[in-house]
């Protein structure tokens, strides 16, 4: 998301400065020549179509609509592209630490994947919480608590060891593998 | 001057604690801000959502179908910016320089590089001495790198010229200790550094990297 608002940020900006700039010159143009009909847009063309459409013809509500939907996303790209920073404990006030929850996830995930018990592993995590989807053999009685234990046990070790400013809730889910050990 | 010299007029460092703009400078070495890119984009999209909705509403007649069936230049309109012709158009010609100056500022905002600041450490009238934004850079990422636990590290001065910043990004090695390595850093590099430049405070931001996917062995 990041990416996109660095790339859009400059577009737009751009953007509004020829829309203000085609503006002016319309306007001094029509100011200076009245009889022109317009340097950079025909506005009398515009003028036009604008006073023979109504707001209840079908072209207007869908530009409408679509204008609609460009400033939702452009409002969702500018809400979702903070930092998803997860913190850490700075071993002094004039120290920031942090790291990025792909890091924590590959930590989780290479510390479960270590497990004889535990087959395949997908982690997703952030600095709240730490999804673990674990894929590994049932117990003899036919449940996963041994794996689902297992799992809880390692990344609650892991976040232990870590100095993280705020301990994300670990979330296990458990899945049979078919195959033999 | 010598470093020695510089370390004797610097400010002790002292357990004092630090000053507040050192505290929000370490969290603003993080990253570079994207504040304003975000604040910009999300009134520009709100003001498009709203338009496009009341827009959209207007045309299925929620405000009324008589207001529905006007045209879009609506005569009414036409008729009062013709009755002010001289005011609207310095209106519409102060209105298109704003846009076009906030544009281009926005743009070059954007798409300006992040600031680099040179320590100044020594502006006298008859000497300056300067240390370079590299040159620290260097230093301390080389000293970074060769922590135990730490398989690379890369260092820049982010911030303004009046109040420098360091930012540093580590890869940690699979065996490293976090918490060891982020006291060394502070004890053994930062320390290092705020001693060697003269300077009572920096304030520093560190961001860990793991340095390479390594498989462990599931066969002892």
């Amino acid at each position: 998301m990041r990416v996109l608002l660095r790339t859009l940020s400059p577009l737009l900006g751009l953007a509004l400065a020829a829309v203000g700039a085609i503006g002016v010159i319309e306007v001094v143009t029509a100011w200076v020549r009245p009889a022109s009909s317009g340097l950079v847009v025909p506005w009398p063309a515009w003028q036009l179509v604008l006073s023979e459409l109504t707001w209840s013809d079908r072209p207007v509500i869908v530009v409408s609509i679509c204008v609609a939907v460009v400033g939702l996303l452009l409002l969702l790209v500018a809400l979702l592209a903070r930092r998803h920073d997860v913190a850490l404990t700075a071993p002094t006030p004039e120290m920031t630490v942090a790291t990025s929850p792909q890091v924590l996830a590959r930590l989780v995930g290479r510390t479960v994947r270590e497990s004889d018990d535990v087959a395949a592993a997908t982690v997703s995590a952030s600095a709240r919480t730490v999804v673990v989807r674990a894929e590994g053999w049932p117990d003899p009685d036919g449940g996963f608590r041994g794996l689902t234990d297992t799992v809880r046990g390692r990344v609650s070790a892991l976040l232990d060891e870590l100095p993280l400013a705020r301990r994300p809730r670990v979330a296990v889910s458990t899945r049979g593998r078919k195959e033999p050990r | 001057m010598s470093t020695t010299d510089v370390q004797a007029d610097a400010p002790t460092t002292g357990t004092a604690a630090p000053p507040r703009r050192v505290l929000r400078g370490s969290r603003r070495a993080v990253a570079r801000s994207a504040r304003v890119d975000r604040i910009w984009l999300a009134l520009l999209g709100f003001v498009l959502l709203a338009a496009g909705t009341l827009a959209a509403l207007l045309g299925y007649g929620v405000f009324g179908a008589g207001r529905a069936a006007r045209p879009l230049l609506d005569p009414l309109i036409v008729d009062a910016l013709r009755a002010q012709q001289q005011l609207w158009r310095w209106v519409a010609i102060a209105v298109g320089v704003v846009l076009v100056v906030l544009g281009l500022w926005w743009a070059v905002r954007s798409l300006r590089p992040e600031r680099r600041p040179d320590l100044l450490l020594d502006g006298s009238t008859d000497s300056t001495l300067l240390v370079t934004a590299g040159a620290v850079a260097g230093a301390v990422g080389d000293r970074a790198a060769a922590l135990p636990g730490v398989g690379r590290a890369r260092a820049r001065m982010v911030g303004s010229t009046g109040t420098p910043a360091l930012r540093l990004t580590v890869w940690v090695t699979d065996e490293a200790d976090v918490a060891d390595v982020c006291r060394r850093l502070e004890t053994e590099v930062v320390a290092e550094a705020r001693r060697a430049l003269g300077l009572a405070h920096l304030p520093v931001a560190v961001r860990l990297e793991l340095d390479s996917v390594t498989q462990a062995p599931r066969v002892a």
